[in-house]
């Protein structure tokens, strides 16, 4: 960086980095958009997934820098807002999973494989648990759970898929710093 | 996996408080969001309007896949399907006559009676353009919107019968609440014993029913439909059957979303009831009221109390 002109730098440089530290929020909120594409491809058999969930455990137990409380909060509020549900129900689910992730973040970090994907289930179940809590409180009333659980269930079978991505996109991310 | 290692990482004073921070703000959306639904309902008409133009054209050929593979899995049912349907038309054939004579014989008696004919309610054509089925949210998004007159609160059907209400509605688009959503609650009416009941979603493919007063037995099969009690919706739209009874009656919807593409707005408008002209003396005299008077207008459904005024002393009784 040395080399190069501190005018440059400065005009470039600093908005690079930002833009680069701010990928994984982006792709979260990708996430979001997608799960909520207001399509159903199982002709509504299926519910949507939480995708964003993912990219939230993902990069909270990888860089934990680039994935704050705030932007957990950012993401969960997104996914209320396009969702159509009552608002901040899934900001503050996903809050509650990211408290299990930094709580935990050493030995969730060595997971890997199968392991993995227990961990991801427990943040998954903790994050439904504060909505459905939280839907129970706001409604008054008691609320089915099977809708949930099978919303849970596919979001945990789709981890697997999403997890070659986001490590792909991190490892970008990495390089992408580096060069800045 | 979880061994003695696993230990419960306690926080680490200022480093937790953008974590409390963050969910005080989660908590105090989700109780703003109760309070004041609208502030949110505009952004996400906003959010619908923007994108209704994308979701239209993905949702065509999606549509057609859908319809594809649906079609592909009769194809092994196709010997069968074709002599219930040759059987279900031979039946409705016979009901079609019976319909015909009893619509004759109907109209017959409406003209002896000089009875008023059933006002046809307006409706607006929509195309649904996305489906947001959520553990806590079941809608419909359309292309119609305040611009083509759609309003908060009017009944969404299509051939079928009742799918839910408008509950959203941006300049191009309109969200739908459907009836088996958690915040859906529906003034219905259960045929033959005519008792009245709430049909109440709970994110379950067969809403509650909630039985109100009256007596009369529900049995399975029993229609449910529509009722104009309170305004809300039009009266005998069709809605489902009954399935169950007692406190566990639930209801299988006639209209089902996963289906539903072309849709019916239906503006529907309490009609107004019928105003008897005033003696001059009471006229003038509820005018001189409404000049001086600061109490609210009167609701457009405001039952009407007999008018004894002119009725001499020995009929009043």
């Amino acid at each position: 960086m040395t080399d190069r002109s501190p005018l440059l730098f400065l005009l470039f440089a600093g908005p690079v980095r930002l833009a680069g530290r701010l990928i994984p929020v982006l792709i979260a909120l990708a996430l979001v958009v997608v799960a909520n594409l207001p399509i159903s491809f199982t002709g509504g058999l299926l519910p949507a997934p939480v995708l964003a969930l993912a990219a939230i455990y993902f990069w909270a137990l990888a860089r934990p820098a680039l994935m704050p409380p705030y932007a957990v909060l950012v993401i969960g509020l997104a996914e209320d807002l396009v969702s159509g549900g009552p608002p901040g129900l899934w900001a503050t689910g996903f809050l509650a999973g990211y408290v299990l992730i930094d709580r935990q973040r050493k030995n969730l970090g060595e997971l890997n494989g199968p392991g993995n994907l227990v961990a991801f289930t427990g943040v998954m179940l903790i994050s439904a648990i504060t909505a459905y809590v939280l839907a129970s409180a706001i409604y008054m009333r008691l609320l089915p759970l099977p809708p949930l659980l099978l919303e849970g269930i596919v979001t945990v079978a789709l981890y697997p898929l999403l997890e070659r991505p986001l490590d792909w996109a991190d490892r970008s991310i990495t390089r992408f710093l580096r060069s800045g | 996996m979880f061994g003695p290692g696993w230990k419960w990482a306690r926080g680490r004073g200022t480093k937790q408080l953008p974590i409390v921070v963050c969910a005080v703000v989660a908590l105090g959306t989700a109780v703003l969001g109760r309070a004041h639904a609208p502030i949110f309902d505009t952004a996400r008409a906003a959010i619908s309007d923007w994108t209704a133009p994308a979701l239209d054209t993905l949702r065509g050929p999606l549509t057609s896949i859908q319809g594809w593979a649906a079609g592909f899995g009769g194809i092994f049912t196709t010997y069968s399907d074709n002599a219930e349907l040759r059987r279900e038309n031979a039946e409705l054939h016979k009901w079609q006559q019976v319909a015909l004579s009893l619509e004759d014989r109907l109209r017959g008696y409406q003209q002896l009676l000089n009875a008023v004919p059933d006002e046809k309610t307006p409706f607006i054509t929509a195309r649904v353009i996305g489906e947001s089925s959520r553990p806590f949210v079941k809608t419909l998004i359309l292309n119609a919107g305040s611009v083509q007159g759609v309003d908060k609160g009017q009944a969404v059907v299509d051939e079928r019968g009742l799918l839910g209400r408008i509950y959203v509605t941006g300049e191009k688009t309109s969200w739908v609440i459907l009836l088996t959503d958690l915040n859906s609650r529906v003034p219905v009416v259960v045929e033959p014993s005519h008792r009245r009941a709430i049909l109440v979603g709970d994110n379950t493919p067969a809403p509650q029913l909630e039985l109100d007063v009256g007596e009369g037995p529900i049995r399975p099969g029993d229609r449910v439909i529509s009722t104009g009690d309170g305004g809300l919706l039009p009266p005998d739209v069709p809605i489902g059957v009954v399935t169950g009874t007692g406190t566990a009656a639930r209801v299988v919807l006639f209209a089902t979303s996963s289906t539903a593409d072309a849709v019916n707005i239906l503006d529907y408008r309490v009609p107004n009831p019928p105003t008897a002209p005033e003696p001059v003396a009471a006229a003038s005299a509820s005018s001189r009221l409404a000049v001086g008077s600061t109490a609210p207008p009167v609701p457009a459904i405001a039952p009407v109390a007999p008018d004894t005024r002119d009725i001499p002393e020995e009929l009043d009784r």
